[in-house]
């Protein structure tokens, strides 16, 4: 069970939440609050895993609380899924590691797919710190990716990423479902991703190991790399010695 | 010019003259540098009652100094006094001087009612800019409300069926006007943008269509920062469902392409509604302001460097075909990027 508070200044707000959330059936609700003094009260009260968290309070805003909680307990702090109208703090709430951030009003998949992560990322912080834990944490590599695609802010997990394709001054991220185009270079993403997850295969794009399902030698002797949904992209030739190495070492 | 009686050396004679009109310089200079102002808008009766006297001033000043500075000339100091030879020289030399003074005088007005020639060019051209760019704020912000409210009244609509799917259109009703807000009144965007506003748009659509209609954009890959008139195609796209796909009961197709065509852009919406008999004209009353409102911004960016069209083509697709001088945005949007580890 995840003991979640919800905090946000309008009773409007919280009720949507707590509506959207009854069907989420691993979320127990410990508290509302509407004020920074409330909400910080609250979560020393109740230690919560998750808090639900408005930027805009009357008092302070959201990052305060953050910190103001942070400062003085030692308890962990709650996992933090940011709620606002605003889109402006995206780039802030992602860099203190905020679970996701919601744009109002936003849907119940939405919804659904943070309280998920927020799950994944509960159950990780819940194991012992071993030692493997600590060596991930100080990995070089990027997490997570923040962009605004579609009048969303989205904290999108590299793991999500099935492939990237170069589309002259802009990359195309495709996941599952979607597809994000984003300004951005191959050679500035290839550096940020972690080589043991993400491979090179052709000047114009980058797949997700974990995706791929074969790799095939054309009739004509050039190679092309298969992914588990069907996409098949074509390798180049200096990119092939990778691919090999890659091969023989799985 | 200067009547010598006797010989003189030709270097004298030319320091002569170089000291006399750099004397001028200095004075003109200076009462430019002083009066510059009041000679602009210099009226007749100012020209004369104080232009005349300074005019001779400066004449007889200008003359005390080159006089005393050119002492053998034209006599030497033993034959003449200073006197003698400053009343020579001021007799010699009015004129000339007066031609001078007054030649510099009408300069300064030249160069005075030329600058204000200018400005008053380069006013006139702004205020026509401006004019183009109140009328194309004026037919860009048309747009909005028009499509808000359309929206606003399918959700209207969808709350009495289906909260779940009223729910999720206002959602991204919201997300469209986040954008659009942020975009302001920007007029001209980069193609990517636009699509984007156009895929949400066609999320949205297909939500009132569920599945009726499939969905194609195919936008080449090095025209991503080509600039459009911002709301080009959201018109076209809602006249494509509302004259076309909204007659069909499945099986609908809605293809928006964008190519490069010489040195031109070239997009087009295809269709597979009912053909053309049903198209809107402009003539037509019942046509929307949309496509009237989009022909009328392409005129006022492009001019005549332009043109929309509807055809129907041999599959009995309806085809709406814009094409526009191909510019490349210099100034990319940046999607908020950064990464973080764990």
């Amino acid at each position: 069970m995840i003991h979640a508070v919800l905090a946000d200044d309008e009773v409007l707000a919280r009720q949507k939440l707590r509506q959207l959330l009854r069907s989420e059936t691993e979320i127990e609700i410990v508290g509302e609050s509407a004020t920074a003094t409330e909400t910080i009260d609250l979560v020393r009260a109740t230690k919560p895993e998750l808090l639900f968290l408005d930027i805009q309070m009357p008092g302070m805003d959201g990052f305060d609380i953050l910190t103001e909680i942070s400062s003085g307990e030692t308890m962990p702090p709650p996992c933090v899924i940011f709620t606002t109208a605003y889109d402006q703090y995206a780039l802030r709430a992602f860099e203190i590691h905020a679970i996701d951030y919601l744009l109002k009003p936003f849907t119940r998949e939405r919804l659904a797919s943070s309280v998920e992560r927020a799950r994944k990322q509960i159950l990780l912080n819940q194991q012992p710190a071993q030692n493997g834990s600590a060596g991930v944490a100080r990995s070089p590599y990027a997490n997570r990716l923040v962009f605004k695609s579609r009048g969303r802010i989205i904290f999108l997990p590299v793991s999500d990423i099935r492939r990237i394709s170069a589309e002259e001054n802009y990359v195309r991220i495709c996941t599952q479902s979607e597809t994000h185009l984003l300004r951005e270079t191959m050679a500035h993403l290839e550096e940020r991703l972690d080589p043991e997850m993400f491979l090179r295969v052709h000047r114009s794009s980058i797949v997700n190991l974990q995706h791929v399902k074969e790799v095939r030698t054309e009739s004509d002797g050039e190679y092309a790399v298969v992914l588990i949904n069907g996409d098949k992209l074509s390798m180049s030739r200096s990119y092939r010695s990778r691919i090999n190495e890659w091969i023989t070492h799985s | 010019m200067r009547l010598f009686s006797y010989h003189v050396n030709l270097g004298t004679l030319i320091s002569g003259w170089g000291v006399q009109y750099l004397l001028w310089g200095i004075l003109c200079w200076l009462f430019w540098w002083w009066l510059g102002p009041r000679f602009q808008q210099a009226t007749l009766f100012y020209t004369i009652t104080r232009g005349l006297p300074l005019s001779i001033v400066a004449s007889v000043v200008e003359e005390m100094i080159w006089v005393a500075c050119f002492p053998n000339m034209p006599w030497n100091p033993k034959h003449a006094t200073y006197w003698h030879r400053f009343a020579f020289h001021a007799n010699a030399e009015l004129i000339s001087n007066m031609v001078i003074f007054w030649g510099a005088f009408g300069l300064f007005r030249g160069v005075t009612y030329y600058q204000k020639y200018r400005d008053r060019e380069s006013a006139a051209e702004k205020l026509k800019t401006e004019l183009v760019n109140s009328q194309m704020r004026a037919l860009r912000m048309q747009l909005n409300p028009h499509f808000l409210f359309n929206t606003m009244n399918s959700i209207s609509s969808l709350m009495h069926t289906d909260i779940a799917a009223a729910d999720d259109m206002l959602e991204q009703l919201s997300s469209l006007l986040r954008i659009t807000l942020k975009r302001g009144e920007v007029q001209l965007i980069p193609l990517s943008e636009e699509m984007e506003f156009i895929e949400m748009y066609l999320a949205m659509q297909d939500r009132r269509f569920t599945g009726r209609v499939t969905q194609e954009i195919c936008v080449e890959p090095d025209l991503h920062d080509a600039l459009v008139p911002a709301m080009l195609l959201q018109p076209i796209i809602e006249n494509a469902y509302t004259h076309g796909l909204s007659k069909l009961n499945k099986d609908g197709r809605l293809v928006v392409k964008a190519s490069r065509h010489h040195k031109r852009l070239k997009i087009t919406v295809t269709n597979s509604g009912t053909g053309l008999k049903h198209a809107p004209t402009r003539d037509n009353p019942r046509q929307g302001v949309g496509i009237a409102n989009v022909q009328d911004r392409l005129r006022l960016h492009y001019g005549s460097d332009q043109s929309i069209s509807l055809v129907q083509l041999q599959t009995g697709d309806v085809e709406a075909r814009i094409t526009l001088p191909l510019q490349i945005s210099n100034q990319p949007t940046v999607n908020l990027a950064g990464d973080s580890a764990p």
